[in-house]
């Protein structure tokens, strides 16, 4: 009993000094080298563009916020020791996600330690109920390839194949398809795995066509450009369909991509604010950075809610707080009716390296 | 005409695995160490090419610069480490230890130097398609791969079999007692076999990360093919670890044909853990 009198004294105690402090610290677990590090640089820089724009103009409510950032390469095991390192020796209270295996495994440490964790990045369906501490800023794969299914549906695309990697991400987009594009009238021919960070696609993609399929649903999350560039050499002429990890620079400009079809997240940065990251980063606002913009401007809202009301920054009074704000209103109108985010979908093709948004529709 | 497809897919893999089973199996064979660093060596001249490349220095010169980089680290390796590990009478076990930890410190130093991130090759023509029989589509520089390997394998059954230095290499791996006392000199062989097996691994080192691109544990996985090809072949024998490899490689892939792909590489190493009870001398064992 003395026990818990103690730990909740010093928990209190923790709290306050964070509310009180003049430095706000969040953390980021990102894939910054590996297969997935060019994902997680785009990411990395849209936290701290918006963070540097907020600490620029004073912070939140004179309070400064500082990033600490951490690697992850997308492990799971990983994420695990960054999160621990994060939670336990630095007490942070909140922290950025990526990817949906280590999003999944920090999910229940998160849960017991009461730090909210924000994806902007990772799509896996079970993210949306694996713990109340972790919210998503962006749709589940399952949201995005319903709207793809119908789309294809109405092109009259209706012989499919699958095409996914082979651990939670892929797995769960393989699932959804299997679901979703035969409520639409469609029919999946076959399916083959790949592990991530494979870059030999030629054998899987050989039995895919085999099936001759009318398009190959694609869930892979690495080395899509290999994809690409092997689909061309193989002379494969069906339509290639996937979701926003289809969201890749090199892909979109490789001419091997040329006709590849996807879903989008609809988040459009303002010229002069991709001017002006472009001028500090010097590379393009991508749609990974525009996310982490996003999501830090979803935080930062909830803070200043936080501080205005007198309340402590913990993770359990962020949570509160960003479903009694619910609707919030940054590069894109966002609303949290569940822990996973409702908002606009594009469906874009890549065609002449530039993605080309060809209808709009709605994760609803 | 899949079959066909995946028939021609699988001889450029497995004739690029190929000779990582041929160089594994001749220092193997040679020296007796279980030279896993040579995976490092494999990934280092990938690296080395890519590096010169994208400098803006010609392919082939990237090509023959890692080459000989990668004979010159192969031999420091035998020389500055095998070798003096073994002067001290180290076990086989030990040196198995400094050979993993050699491969941990290059992955890692590869991994520090160009990131973890899948790096490409920027060479047009080695993506364009060469069309073969019907509908065969194979790329110019998956051509090269087996044109590559089945040359630099013949060239290694030429030298071990007709040149003195091959005669000296297999009289050392065949006893390497009676070598020393007929001043043989088995420790000087050793560093010519290991830079000779190191610059022939280089080959298809480059030449599959222009096709696939370049990661730093690229190595790993084709050494482990490799190890279970040289020892289903029959352990000192070249052509068994050529041959199998490229079996390893077919099975891999014409198993698509019948099996989901998910159970392709367990299927394939089940039929090698069942063949290797009925021959566990390996195919070639007789041949050698």
């Amino acid at each position: 009993m003395r026990h818990i009198g103690l730990t909740a004294i010093l928990a209190s105690m923790l709290a306050v000094s964070v509310a009180r402090a003049d430095t706000i610290r969040i953390g980021a677990i990102l894939p910054l080298t590996g297969p997935g590090a060019l994902i997680g640089t785009q990411q990395m820089r849209g936290i701290q563009f918006a963070i540097d724009q907020a600490n620029a103009k004073g912070g939140v409510r004179g309070n400064k916020i500082e990033v600490v950032f951490e690697d992850n390469q997308a492990k799971p095991d990983q994420s695990i020791l960054s999160f621990n390192k994060l939670t336990d020796l630095q007490h942070l209270q909140v922290i950025f996600t990526a990817y949906s295996g280590p999003s999944l495994a920090m999910a229940p440490l998160a849960t017991r330690k009461k730090v909210l964790l924000v994806n902007a990045g990772a799509q896996a369906d079970k993210l949306a109920t694996a713990s109340p501490y972790l919210i998503n800023t962006l749709p589940t794969i399952g949201d995005e390839i319903a709207v793809i299914s119908k789309y294809l549906a109405g092109e009259g695309k209706k012989k499919a194949v699958i095409l996914y990697e082979n651990d939670a991400a892929g797995i769960s987009g393989r699932d959804d398809y299997v679901d979703a594009f035969p409520k639409v009238g469609g029919t999946i021919a076959a399916q083959e795995p790949t592990q991530f960070g494979q870059t030999d696609f030629r054998p899987a993609l050989l039995k895919l066509a085999d099936a001759k399929p009318e398009v190959m649903l694609v869930s892979i999350t690495a080395a899509l450009d290999n994809m690409a560039q092997q689909y061309k050499q193989l002379g494969l002429t069906f339509t290639v369909a996937g979701t926003t990890f289809f969201q890749d620079p090199d892909v979109i400009k490789d001419p091997a991509a040329e006709g590849f079809v996807h879903t989008q997240i609809r988040i459009e940065a303002p010229p002069e604010l991709a001017a002006e990251f472009k001028a500090k980063f010097g590379v393009e606002m991508e749609f990974f950075v525009r996310q982490y913009y996003n999501a830090s401007q979803i935080l930062m809202t909830a803070m200043d809610k936080l501080l205005a009301d007198g309340k402590p920054i913990t993770g359990e009074n962020m949570h509160d707080v960003i479903f009694q704000i619910r609707k919030f209103q940054g590069l894109i109108p966002l609303e949290f009716k569940t822990n996973t985010a409702t908002v606009p979908l594009d469906i874009n093709m890549m065609h002449d390296g530039r993605d080309e948004t060809i209808k709009k529709m709605n994760t609803d | 005409m899949l079959a066909l497809q995946l028939l021609f897919n699988g001889l450029a893999t497995g004739c690029a695995l190929g000779v990582v089973a041929v160089t594994f199996s001749l220092v193997y064979s040679t020296t007796k160490l279980f030279h896993v660093a040579h995976a490092g060596v494999y990934t280092l001249g990938g690296y080395l090419a890519w590096s010169l490349s994208i400098h803006g220095a010609p392919f082939v010169v990237a090509f023959l610069v890692a080459i000989v980089v990668c004979a010159g680290v192969g031999a420091l390796i035998q020389a500055l480490l095998y070798a003096r590990l073994e002067h001290r009478h180290a076990t086989h076990l030990v040196i198995l230890i400094a050979s993993l930890g050699t491969l941990a410190v290059m992955q890692n130093i590869i991994a520090a130097v160009y990131s973890p991130n899948i790096l490409q090759f920027s060479l047009p023509w080695a993506s364009t398609v060469v069309a073969g029989g019907g509908s065969i589509r194979l790329t110019v520089i998956q051509v090269l791969i087996v044109v590559a390997s089945v040359a630099a394998y013949g060239g290694l059954m030429w030298f071990a079999h007709r040149t003195i230095l091959g005669k000296q290499m297999r009289a050392v791996a065949s006893n390497p007692f009676l070598a020393e006392i007929t001043r043989l000199r088995p420790r000087r062989v050793h560093v010519y076999v290991m830079a000779i097996a190191s610059a022939v691994v280089s080959v298809p080192g480059v030449l599959v990360p222009v096709d696939l691109g370049l990661q730093p544990y690229n190595g790993v996985t084709p050494l482990l093919t490799a190890t279970i090809a040289m020892i289903a072949g029959g352990v000192g024998s070249i052509t068994g670890a050529f041959v199998l490899a490229i079996a390893i490689a077919e099975l891999q892939n014409l198993s698509l044909l019948i099996i989901p792909g998910e159970w392709s590489i367990g299927i394939t190493f089940f039929i090698f853990l069942v063949f290797m009870l009925f021959r566990p001398t390996g195919l070639f064992a007789a041949a050698r």
